[in-house]
């Protein structure tokens, strides 16, 4: 298995588009944010950084934000 | 329920066939569900199909909203039902629960359902279609309804709708809802699918095979998305209900409750929910994550493949994504500092124009009350029936009704703003903030709809998974300022602060005080949802997700429709609860009136005032058909109209300014008094001398004209101690007196108590019992003049102080805004937490922060 560097969402710099990798946190709240489409496999693009982030999904826009217990994970890169 | 809006179907297909459709009956219409993701246009899209003929109620138990519209399509008689919109029909709450139940046909107050209609955004297929492979499974015959196709094309994406039709196997219509463009083939595409139902079910009678087959021959379409292990044990558990002869529950159910890891299903009372099945879920689910397919992860990773299959080939993508409008906007608006600065220029913005813009509209119905006013005097005998219709009806409704323009302003605008997907960004922006405290950005959007009013405020904190979040947020939502009390700070804003413009008139005291009485809400929400986090409510700040919708124009249809419905459903608490708080306040203020016993002196002095009125214009009379003067209508801004006397009755406020009474002081010679100047209080204008019964000799017209004057202003002294009396010993005035020494620390008086305590059930009521009381209190079948006038002249009893000034308008406004004054809210808290534990804690802690505001308000102000 690769190693890939993984970094949180909201670190992204803008415009810098990202593979999710990972959502980490409970099961029930993984499910509603896969349900909202933020899901690993998917590519985003950050719009406005910090916390909470704009992020551009598929045609629209997320707004998120994390907490100690939940975070996504990124893969950004040439291949993301 | 009454239909607020009637009129024609503006949709071509149905041209004002509501006749017909009534006649062709309920049950043989197609029931047609509408269900989507929020923000992809699905209420434009219902409100363009069913037009103006729309009915919203509630669906009972719950606080979901129930809009249904009668349309014609094809030569059918259809009911669109409109079902909140939802990324995903994974019950989780009742809420929730309520649209998986009118999909399955399993609510006892509704039809089933014939067929669904699902709307998607163009933009967002592969999003979308997640709820569109739920509803699939369920069954229905389905027609898919591309929204915003135009949008999408803007953005460069290209998308071969005749594939997805293909590879999804259900009818696919392009459509542009804003624009009512592609409706006719939407409606053709819904209007074909009975004769289908109709043909597939003759045939499914020859074939017994295909019972599970769906109607309409799109079979294809309820191929589960699940791998077939997962698909195994849903068939298990189906079996397990069958063998143990326990009812079984719809497939799609079934699948729900093996999903469904929160354990709302498991505990909501399902029918054939044993303690066997659940165990065997259980076991189910380790089968499952021994697999690979761990429940509810299993869900998303099916779907979403489900998904990629059915947009092989469907959408094509630019190399290079265009900048959008919308982005560049989005660069602004959602940026710390340039966002937060065209946030809070908005909301300034917002409140001046809704003070100005409204003003016309506002003065307009306040003539028109007056002149309904004069109507019901010269209509209706003196009397409790004149007074009920006068200062009970007119001025307590009519009082309100004065700001119906103020409200409809702001709701125009709340409309604009959500409908152009600004408020989203607001959100974003307050999520700063509202994380600081503890919560989330998605509690502010029901604080923001508290705005408008905290009920609908309440119920929309169900958006918040995590229930401490939800009860925080619950408890300070009424702390925003609603439409009620706009009535309230209009009132007192247009009557005592002072109309002065700043910065060459772009800012004005007035709005900037309107802002800050809706500042104070925020801030003190804040600050006591700060407090609950870190006492009574600990818990860690949630994460935080929300979908920014697209900007767009707000289309004039769906603002139009918020704002009416929302100002209708003020018009009709105005016609309700405001009413009947109205006329028991009108019958407390009115009533024993056993003034006779109370205070006998006044009910004499009066008498004989009103004697010499009469006796001194009959001699005037008698003095010549055309006296030099003629008799000058009294009409002070106090106390217009000394009523008793039938000649003015008919007559406007005629001249009051030029009123021979602004020249000094009257020369009224001290003949004998008459009247038993009474044991009350001293008065000013009661202790002058009257000349009312003087026999003496008139020398000339001119004496016996100030005779009168002076007569006639006694008259209307007596009648100003007479009406005060009656109201100081009515029920009202006896509990106001009561309470007085807990109020005057605030500046006010007993009748602002008794107008504040009558306000308990519904902060608006204010603005009638202020109209009821000051206008009892002054004269009680005086013509209705406006409630600002009434204010400014009004004076402390027995002086003539003013009562009103900035900072007891200022302190009244201040425990307006903060204060627990809506039976409706803490009804609506109850319901939500299932306890009067919070209610009961929301009225003590909001009632005693408004006391401490607006004591401090008044005490400081005062010293300044």
């Amino acid at each position: 298995m690769l190693m890939v560097s993984l970094l949180p969402l909201f670190q992204l710099e803008p415009g810098q588009r990202a593979r999710i990798r990972q959502l980490m946190g409970m099961p029930d709240q993984v499910h509603r944010l896969e349900e909202l489409g933020l899901r690993a496999g998917t590519t985003v693009e950050m719009v406005q950084p910090g916390s909470p982030c704009i992020v551009r999904l598929d045609g629209g826009k997320l707004c998120f934000r994390g907490n100690e217990a939940f975070s996504v994970l990124v893969q950004a890169g040439e291949d993301a | 329920m009454a239909d607020p809006f009637p009129g024609p179907s503006p949709t071509g297909n149905s041209p004002s066939e509501s006749a017909s459709t009534d006649a062709l009956g309920r049950e043989k219409a197609f029931r047609v569900a509408l269900i989507g993701n929020p923000n992809t246009g699905k209420s434009t899209l219902f409100s363009a199909l069913a037009g103006v003929r729309q009915r919203t109620g509630n669906y009972p138990g719950v606080t979901v909203e129930k809009k249904e519209g009668r349309v014609v399509m094809g030569d059918r008689p259809f009911v669109l039902i409109d079902l909140p919109g939802t990324y995903s029909l994974a019950p989780r709450s009742p809420d929730e629960m309520v649209a998986v139940d009118v999909l399955l046909g399993r609510r006892d107050d509704e039809l089933p359902l014939d067929m669904v209609v699902c709307i998607v955004d163009a933009s967002n297929l592969e999003r979308n279609l997640y709820v569109v492979s739920q509803v699939l499974e369920l069954g229905l015959p389905v027609v898919l309804a591309v929204n915003m196709v135009d949008v999408a094309a803007d953005r460069g994406l290209k998308l071969d709708l005749a594939r997805l039709e293909r590879q999804l196997g259900v009818p696919v219509v392009p459509v542009q809802a804003h624009r009512k463009v592609g409706l006719d083939k939407l409606a053709d595409a819904i209007a074909a699918i009975p004769a289908r139902v109709a043909k597939a079910s003759s045939s499914r009678v020859e074939s017994e095979s295909s019972a599970q087959q769906l109607p309409g021959g799109h079979a294809a379409a309820r191929v589960s998305p699940f791998p077939e292990a997962f698909q195994g044990e849903v068939a298990a558990l189906e079996r397990l209900e069958r063998n143990a002869g326990i009812p079984v529950l719809p497939r799609y159910l079934l699948e729900r409750l093996l999903l469904d890891t929160t354990g709302y299903l498991e505990n909501s009372g399902l029918p054939g929910v044993t303690p066997e099945l659940l165990a065997e879920t259980k076991a189910a689910r380790s089968r499952l994550a021994l697999q690979g397919l761990p429940v509810p992860g299993v869900e998303a990773m099916a779907r979403y493949q489900w998904i990629a299959g059915i947009l092989e080939g469907v959408v094509t993508r630019p190399k290079q994504r265009l900048v959008t409008t919308g982005d560049k906007l989005d660069r602004v608006l959602t940026h710390r500092v340039w966002g937060t600065l065209v946030f809070v220029a908005m909301m300034v913005l917002l409140f001046q124009t809704v003070f100005w813009m409204a003003e016309p509209a506002s003065e307009l119905i306040d003539g028109g009350k007056s002149w309904i006013g004069d109507r019901i005097v010269a209509a209706v005998p003196e009397g409790a029936l004149r007074s009920l219709l006068i200062n009970g009806v007119l001025e307590g409704v009519g009082g309100v009704l004065v700001f119906l323009p103020q409200i409809f302003t702001l709701f125009l605008f709340i409309a604009v703003l959500e409908d152009c997907g600004y408020m989203a960004r607001a959100a974003y922006l307050m999520d700063r903030l509202m994380s600081r405290v503890g919560l989330s950005g998605k509690s502010f959007i029901p604080l923001l709809s508290s705005f408008a009013c905290a009920i609908p405020g309440v119920m929309a904190t169900r958006v918040i998974e995590n229930p401490k979040d939800r009860l925080v947020t619950m408890l300070v939502a009424p702390l925003m300022s609603c439409s009620a009390r706009l009535p309230v700070y209009t009132l007192l804003v247009g009557a005592f602060i002072p109309d002065r413009k700043y910065l060459g008139g772009w800012f004005g005291l007035q709005g900037l005080t309107m802002f800050a009485m809706y500042a104070i809400g925020v801030v003190m929400a804040v600050a006591v949802a700060w407090i609950l986090k870190l006492t009574l409510l600990r818990g860690a700040t949630p994460p935080f997700v929300m979908e920014l919708p697209g900007y767009k124009l707000p289309g004039l249809n769906i603002v139009l429709y918020r704002m009416l419905e929302r100002g209708w459903s003020f018009v009709k608490r105005a016609g309700t609860l405001i009413f009947a708080v109205s006329v028991v306040v009108w019958a407390a203020a009115y009533y024993p009136r056993d003034i006779e016993r109370v205070a006998p002196e006044l009910v004499k002095r009066q008498a004989n005032a009103a004697l010499a009125v009469a006796r001194l214009e009959a001699r005037a009379a008698e003095l010549g058909d055309q006296p030099p003067q003629p008799p000058p209508t009294p009409g002070s801004e106090a106390t217009t109209g000394s009523g008793k006397s039938k000649t003015n009755s008919g007559e406007s406020k005629t001249g009051s300014g030029e009123s021979p009474r602004a020249s000094g002081e009257p020369s009224a010679r001290s003949g004998e008094s008459v009247t038993a100047n009474s044991g009350s209080e001293a008065h000013a204008s009661g202790s002058e001398a009257n000349a009312s019964g003087s026999e003496a000799t008139t020398s000339g017209p001119e004496d016996a004209a100030s005779e009168l004057e002076a007569a006639r202003r006694e008259l209307e002294a007596a009648d100003d101690l007479l009406a005060g009396a009656m109201l100081r010993h009515s029920y009202l005035g006896r509990l106001g007196q009561w309470i007085e020494p807990v109020v005057k620390p605030l500046g006010w008086d007993w009748r602002i108590g008794c107008a504040a305590l009558a306000s308990f059930p519904a902060r608006e009521v204010l603005v009638a019992t202020l109209g009821v009381i000051y206008n009892l209190g002054a004269d009680e079948d005086e013509e209705s003049e406006s409630l600002t006038q009434t204010l400014r002249s009004a004076t402390w009893e027995g002086s003539t102080k003013p009562l009103f000034n900035v900072p007891v308008a200022l302190s009244i406004m201040v425990f307006f805004a903060l204060c627990a004054q809506c039976a409706s809210t803490l009804a609506v808290i109850k319901r939500e937490t299932n306890s009067w534990r919070w209610p009961a804690f929301t009225f003590v802690y909001m009632t005693s922060l408004a006391y401490i505001a607006s004591l401090l308000v008044y005490q400081i102000g005062i010293r300044l």
